[in-house]
């Protein structure tokens, strides 16, 4: 796979994961990991999809577009 | 509502699910991060093989994970379904079987990475698969995660 990804952000990422590298995995999960309510997504116990192409449609056609689970233009 | 899941539940997935044999990667920006990409997310996403057994072990790991699955629910995943969101257990978790971008469970398998036990997808296999869901959220992520990807196979040759 293609590597060397050019961006005027790469410094200040690479200090980001070099910071995260100096972190357990235990405090990088305490950091990471979030739970705020997704309208839609978050009403239903259960969900399942016979294909994941289903699943994606499904997401396009009933989560609100500012959830960004849509297809990217 | 779960509560946000932490690492004693990923312990916990670790452990039940080696317990019952269940073939699975972390993938996703969860698998992302175990590997050390610093960002946030919401729930856990795994990778299960979709064989009959693997599908059986899953149903049963999950249930003793605390998942609250029906029995057409359990016959479901059992039969075998691409996609699976659960959000009836301690913590939410997406059941991936067929992740767009990775053509098989077998293929990633060989190429995953362990983390202190945790069995994570490549960092490749996770770009592949967000550039082939190609949503919005993904294609934010991305140029991000690429240079996480180059820093860690630097610091992982």
């Amino acid at each position: 796979m293609a590597t060397l990804v050019e961006d005027p952000r790469l410094d200040e990422w690479r200090a980001e994961f070099e910071a995260a590298g100096r972190r357990s995995l235990r405090t990088r999960f305490r950091y990471a990991f979030l739970h705020t309510y997704k309208p839609v997504l978050d009403d239903a116990e259960y969900r399942s999809f016979d294909t994941t192409a289903d699943y994606r449609e499904w997401c396009a056609r009933h989560l609100p577009p500012w959830l960004g689970y849509g297809p990217a233009v | 509502m779960a509560r946000r899941f932490e690492y004693a539940q990923a312990e916990e997935i670790r452990d039940v699910f080696a317990r019952h044999d269940v073939r699975y990667l972390f993938i996703g920006k969860s698998g992302a991060i175990l590997l050390g990409y610093p960002d946030t997310t919401q729930d856990a996403d795994l990778f299960i093989e979709k064989t009959p057994t693997n599908n059986a072990a899953a149903s049963r790991a999950l249930r003793e994970l605390g998942f609250e699955l029906t029995g057409d629910q359990v016959a479901e995943i059992e039969r075998g379904k691409d996609f699976v969101q659960l959000k009836n257990g301690p913590f939410d978790l997406d059941l991936v079987f067929a992740p767009d971008g990775i053509e098989d469970f077998e293929q990633a398998w060989k190429r995953r990475v362990d983390v202190e036990g945790f069995p994570v997808c490549h960092p490749d296999d996770i770009i592949r698969s967000k550039e082939a869901a190609g949503r919005v959220k993904d294609r934010e992520v991305l140029p991000r995660l690429k240079a996480f990807r180059d820093y860690w196979l630097e610091r992982n040759r």
